[in-house]
């Protein structure tokens, strides 16, 4: 198993953090300072002035730990506890910051293909974000998503989780975070996006839903009669 | 209700088995668990649903297996789109049409109730969506009606009950059970 979250060293988030702002201005509505033509200069890390990023929410969630199961409404505006989403099967559950981040948005391309492979293989997916139930019906009905979207408009799961993501000030989204699950809600990788390349392509899914599947599952190996 | 305060329908822990027995009858019959006369949208009626518990007995000649949180002895009025394979058709769950209209189903907006009906292990006998909206307007567009005919009825109360939205995206079903049951 491989843990992308809570192991990276908070100097590494916080360089992260500021290439990110950089290289983002603007369409995350963060400040457009180092944009365009008179980018700020590349800093070592050793520079940094790590006061000021202290605060940073980082992920709490584990590959082992279990995530609690919470309960929100859905696209539909109906309450939807996680246990009974996830069910008995395998599950991805991807936090995203909203509609309108173009990494989100590609990052769904890929998980609307991997979808057609999900719906025959007794596996959930699940995404959730801070937008209002209509906002994510109108989303997924525009991406072709045909699985369930939470909606945490109040924002009390992401405290709860320590997902927000703090240097986005104007949208306060979930830092970007994927989780595949076991059917007990215990985390088998959880891959921290922040950065686009920290998403797990849907290889890396597969391969995941395939060792939870193969553990959870007792005729994994076909009954010989 | 206000978006996001609709409570919470209990999943597959509301009912002890996945599914019951359905079928639309000319007579009322004496030994379903649930029955209600069913009547077309200009109040003529046109036979009666029932419901049998599975293991309870025989099979009911001609039933179909239903998702059991369908059926509710105390449910509130509903329309129901009622879609139903002639007898002598045969299309098998895994028929691309049949797949098809299950995606339909969970890119749109949900019902309160939604289930196919199951005739035997691989083979689709219809469906069954409701809502117990004092219209069916959010009946009109059935993709099962574009493989099989449809019926929209009326029923009082005393048969439908209500199911939560399938959480997606998964069109298969779970040991034969009538989908969207999603447990083994």
């Amino acid at each position: 198993m491989v843990v992308r979250s809570s192991s990276m060293p908070l100097e590494y988030l916080t360089c992260e953090q500021d290439s990110y702002q950089q290289a983002n201005a603007g369409c995350d509505g963060l400040p457009l300072r180092g944009r365009g033509t008179s980018p700020r200069p590349f800093r070592p890390l050793f520079d940094l002035p790590l006061p000021g990023w202290a605060a940073l929410s980082t992920p709490r969630l584990v590959a082992g730990d279990s995530i609690v199961d919470f309960e929100l409404p859905d696209h539909n505006g109906n309450r939807r506890r996680l246990s009974e989403l996830v069910g008995g099967d395998p599950a991805i559950l991807q936090f995203y910051r909203g509609f309108w981040c173009p990494k989100d948005q590609a990052h769904f391309r890929g998980l609307v293909q991997l979808q057609d492979q999900v719906e025959v293989a007794y596996t959930r997916m699940i995404s959730l974000s801070v937008d209002a139930p209509e906002v994510e019906a109108a989303f997924r009905a525009g991406i072709g998503a045909r699985w369930t979207f939470l909606s945490d408009a109040s924002r009390e799961i992401q405290v709860q989780l320590g997902l927000l993501e703090t240097t986005d000030t104007v949208h306060r989204p979930y830092i970007p975070t994927v989780l595949t699950l076991f059917p007990n809600l215990k985390i088998h990788t959880a891959y921290n996006g922040y950065w686009f390349w920290g998403r797990p392509t849907n290889a890396e899914l597969t391969a995941d839903l395939r060792a939870i599947t193969r553990a959870i599952r007792a005729d994994w190996d076909a009954p010989a009669r | 209700m206000p978006i996001g305060t609709r409570p919470r329908v209990d999943g597959a822990a509301g009912v002890s088995r996945p599914w019951q027995w359905f079928a639309f009858r000319p007579e009322r019959p004496n030994d379903a668990f649930a029955t209600a006369p069913a009547f077309r949208a200009d109040g003529a009626q046109l036979g009666f649903l029932a419901a049998w518990l599975v293991g309870a007995g025989r099979k009911p000649i001609g039933a179909l297996g239903i998702d059991a949180r369908a059926i509710n002895p105390g449910g509130k009025p509903a329309w129901i789109s009622l879609v139903l394979a002639p007898e002598r058709s045969r299309v098998l769950f895994d028929d691309p049409a049949v797949c098809q209209a299950m995606r339909i189903v969970l890119s749109g907006s949900p019902n309160d109730v939604m289930s196919t009906l199951v005739r035997d292990s691989s083979t689709i006998g219809g469906a069954f969506t409701a809502t117990h909206a004092p219209t069916p307007d959010a009946l009109a567009d059935d993709p099962f009606a574009r493989i099989f005919p449809r019926t929209l009825l009326r029923v009082d109360g005393g048969f439908v009950g209500i199911m939560p939205a399938p959480a997606g995206p998964g069109v298969q079903r779970y040991a034969g059970a009538p989908w969207p049951w999603d447990q083994f």
